[in-house]
């Protein structure tokens, strides 16, 4: 078997995620969605409703009666709060393993895939609203890839570390290079799996931007600049190190400046702050 | 007792047992003191060179900046009897995004703006590892004045 064959046939063996997150994903970001809308997909997942109701339950927002029903819960939280907190529970399950080969606790892994989904949804409020809640998930699931790729990565350090050291390759081309298929990749093929929207799928396959025909297209530049953000910080930094590419024409082409990225950084502890508090609910 | 230093943050000690870390320096910088007499010694650990970005973060996170930051770590660490000339001081961190130019660069920006106030008030650095497309996590034993850095992807090293 091919290494490409044994990667296919992990992509099999992960656990799906729940229908209701496809269905939901199809209309948050649709104009006119309702409160009544997310309330009747998500009730369809008895597990999803039960633990909704739980977080909301929980002494965390300390309500004085109890909710119900996850129509109460939409209103309570907001239909934002309600969609992070279905895509959190929905990553949290590939997302928070620890990633032997990329050299990253459990707990890196996770927060980073969170931090970046909230700096990408702030990013999206600013640039492009409408589509701010496929920003999140989008933000959140990007290197789902590399929960898989991980085990090929050990076994490849070397190989892949001389290309980025002595020939200048970034860590994804040396993943493409010595493993013949890299993260972003393998994380368009897993979504794709999981019937994500063809939209969403593009995002997660090019989110480094490698291909200089999508640097346009936003919703990817959104996603980008959040995991470039993240990089700086160090969150969600392992063996592959800072050795993605940068493209400051895609910061620009987005109206932003070296200050803007600064002014985003300096958001960060705040930003970290959410996260654990999101965290903590979930 | 390990003692963390988180982003934006800066923690000084003179007790034996102590090890104060902080992880992960992406672009940020890890400025290490160490005075091994006074045996006092501390990290700060910064996102940004200059606190003129925003003032208000600045007055409510003092050590998010290098010109905010870097004379808080002295100050506090005069105050357990360190002194400036006897002090080891070490630099980590800067670190770039491939590719990262110009003023995209915070990274190199982060060391620049160490480097000017560092040349301004005569203060040396003894040891460097700067800039490079990797991260870092530092810890320094108040006991010992012994720095171990680990790179992403690689063993920790003693200084």
């Amino acid at each position: 078997m091919t290494a490409i064959q044994e990667l296919i046939k992990e992509i099999r063996q992960l656990t799906p995620m729940s229908p209701v997150v496809n269905q939901l994903m199809e209309v948050m970001d649709t104009p006119g969605c309702a409160m009544e809308d997310i309330a009747a997909i998500v009730q369809y997942d008895p597990a999803m409703t039960a633990n909704i109701l739980r977080t909301c339950n929980s002494a965390y927002f300390g309500l004085s009666n109890p909710i119900e029903s996850v129509r109460d819960a939409v209103s309570l939280l907001g239909m934002d709060q309600i969609l992070e907190l279905v895509m959190m529970k929905a990553g949290t399950r590939t997302l928070e393993k620890p990633q032997k080969g990329y050299d990253l606790e459990q707990e890196a892994v996770w927060k980073s895939a969170v931090a970046a989904a909230l700096i990408a949804k702030e990013l999206a409020k600013k640039l492009c609203p409408e589509h701010r809640n496929t920003i999140f998930t989008a933000a959140l699931l990007k290197d789902i890839g590399k929960t898989v790729l991980d085990r090929f990565i050990a076994s490849s350090h070397e190989k892949i570390n001389t290309l980025v050291r002595e020939e200048g390759y970034s860590f994804m081309e040396a993943e493409k290079k010595v493993i013949g298929i890299d993260h972003a990749e393998l994380g368009a093929m897993i979504i794709k799996t999981w019937n994500f929207s063809p939209r969403m799928v593009k995002i997660v396959r090019h989110h480094h931007l490698s291909d200089p025909s999508m640097q346009l297209d936003t919703d990817i530049a959104i996603v980008y600049l959040s995991d470039c953000i993240c990089m700086m910080t160090g969150m969600g930094v392992g063996a592959d190190g800072l050795a993605y590419r940068f493209h400051d024409q895609v910061i620009k082409n987005m109206g932003l400046t070296s200050d803007d990225i600064m002014k985003i950084l300096a958001e960060f502890t705040q930003t970290m702050e959410q996260v654990e508090e999101l965290l903590q609910i979930v | 007792m390990k003692i963390i230093v988180g982003v934006s943050d800066m923690k000084v000690s003179n007790t034996p047992g102590d090890e104060v870390v902080t992880y992960s320096l992406g672009s940020c910088i890890g400025l290490v003191l160490f005075d091994p007499v006074a045996r006092v010694g501390g990290i700060l650990h910064y996102m940004l060179p200059e606190s003129a970005l925003d003032k208000e973060k600045a007055a409510n996170k003092p050590f998010m900046f290098a010109d905010t930051g870097i004379p808080r770590l002295f100050k506090q660490a005069y105050k357990f009897d360190a002194i400036k000339k006897r002090m080891r001081v070490s630099v980590f961190g800067g670190a770039q995004i491939l590719d990262q130019k110009g003023f995209f660069n915070i990274g190199k920006r982060n060391h620049m703006a160490l480097k000017k106030i560092f040349f301004k008030n005569n203060v040396l650095v003894d040891h460097e590892e700067v800039g490079g497309n990797v991260n870092r996590t530092v810890r320094l034993q108040i006991k010992t004045g012994d720095i171990y850095v680990k790179t992403s992807g690689a063993k920790e090293v003693k200084i």
